[in-house]
């Protein structure tokens, strides 16, 4: 026997796997081969040290729970997968619905009213804001910044977008970050711009100075 | 009960009329289910019986797992993937034509998720190891080994767990597979090429050369 063939055999030896004449043979080759056998001796003991990971094991109780776990896994598996937006649905709904928030969920309704109309109001105050601006704003240049802060006086009331743009004077003033900038002592708006916009509207139909229409039957000709 | 272990066919209830069977409660059934081989079980699980299946994760998961945990050194992700080997056997159980034993199948399932992750998991090890078994103190191998220390060689239970698992993970992911299968588990080389789908040649020469560099790694120990 070579020994390629008989470190081939090694852990066959070791395992009682051979035929008794092939055991024999390499058994023998074994005492006549230094380098065989010194390689057959450390292949044995690093065997032997590997087997020791055998003693490695879980927790005793680990495999207790193994069989749910598959099942609770399977199941999430092949249930269909569901949209965040549903399962975040499902958990508020879980949660006012709980038997601890049967009380607070009114109270938790009330708020999240009252926080809606009063960002409805604010979004309302600041869209009437932004029309105040545009009436003070033919006096500036058009790049600059202009700082407008409502001041309510005693007599007036809340601006609305019903106001006209020029019941806002007195109501609107320069801010003094904007008086500091030079803004408040541009010249003003010219009059005129002023009596046009509270002059009588005029309609097209005014200026046409034709014979008005009738709708005397004898003055139409087939 | 059934006492011959045979479960009779669901046909036989309907051919009878005068003496009908009583049906067999879910325990009567585990019970059989118990004493059933692994073909039928496989044949019984493909027919949607889900407590055949029970019966087979029984019977394989703690060799499945010590297997997947020798080769990732790691208790979650061994876990994780036992978990995984098993659902995945049994979504593709009807594939399962019985050309090889389920044992080998369900194996072959294990090593190549594990390989795969390996290669995912690539330089990111993480040692999260298992407990050693008490009655390790007792073993002829360690007790053999221990009288022969010296003074370079004095090493506590739990240093000799931590080089062996280093030493492992520092074998390619085929090689590592080799050696847990045989050294650890004592596999034979021909149910290790098996479940590889490669040639016992091949197991052999992986064998060779894996020892090779463990030799090598744990000189100290050796």
């Amino acid at each position: 026997m070579d020994c390629k063939k008989a470190q081939r055999l090694f852990d066959d030896l070791a395992r009682d796997r051979l035929a008794p004449e092939c055991a024999v043979e390499l058994r023998q080759h074994l005492t006549d081969c230094t380098d065989c056998r010194v390689l057959q001796q450390r292949a044995a003991r690093l065997q032997r040290l590997l087997a020791l990971k055998r003693y490695e094991h879980p927790a005793p109780a680990y495999f207790d729970g193994f069989l749910t776990e598959f099942h609770r896994r399977l199941l999430a598996e092949t249930q269909p997968q569901i949209a965040w937006w549903e399962r975040a649905l499902e958990g508020l709904d879980g949660f006012l619905s709980a038997e601890s928030m049967q009380v607070w969920r009114y109270a938790v309704a009330t708020t999240l009213g009252v926080t809606m109309i009063v960002g409805l109001m604010w979004t309302g105050l600041g869209q009437s804001g932004e029309t105040a601006n545009d009436a003070s704003a033919p006096n500036v240049a058009a790049n600059a910044p202009v700082i407008v802060t409502p001041q309510i006086s005693p007599s007036a009331s809340v601006p609305t977008l019903a106001m006209a743009p020029s019941q806002f004077s007195g109501i609107w003033r320069v801010s003094p970050a904007a008086d500091e900038l030079g803004l408040a002592e541009m010249p003003e708006r010219p009059p005129a711009v002023m009596s046009t916009e509270l002059a009588t509207p005029q309609y097209v139909l005014d200026r046409i100075s034709a014979t008005p229409v009738t709708y005397d039957v004898a003055s139409v000709h087939f | 009960m059934n006492l011959t272990g045979k479960i009779k066919p669901l046909s036989t209830s309907r051919t009878t009329s005068a003496r009908v069977p009583r049906p067999a409660t879910p325990v009567e059934h585990q019970i059989d289910l118990q004493l059933q081989d692994d073909e039928t079980l496989v044949a019984h699980t493909q027919k949607g019986d889900a407590r055949a299946f029970d019966v087979l994760i029984g019977r394989y998961k703690e060799r499945l797992y010590a297997t997947i945990y020798h080769m990732t050194a790691n208790h979650e992700d061994a876990d994780d993937l036992v978990q995984d080997t098993f659902i995945k056997a049994y979504k593709s159980i009807d594939s399962f034509r019985g050309h090889s034993s389920f044992y080998t199948w369900v194996y072959r399932i294990a090593v190549n998720r594990t390989i795969n992750f390996l290669k995912r998991r690539k330089n990111r090890n993480q040692y999260s190891l298992d407990d050693l078994d008490s009655s390790i103190q007792t073993d002829p191998d360690l007790i053999e080994m221990m009288s022969h220390v010296t003074p370079r060689r004095e090493v506590g239970l739990t240093e000799l767990q931590e080089k062996l698992n280093e030493a492992l993970q520092k074998l390619s992911e085929p090689h590592r597979a080799v050696v847990t299968m045989h050294d650890i588990q004592g596999m034979t080389h021909a149910d290790i090429a098996k479940v590889l789908k490669c040639s016992e040649g091949t197991v052999r020469s992986r064998l060779f050369y894996a020892r090779q560099q463990l030799q090598g790694l744990l000189s100290d120990y050796l």
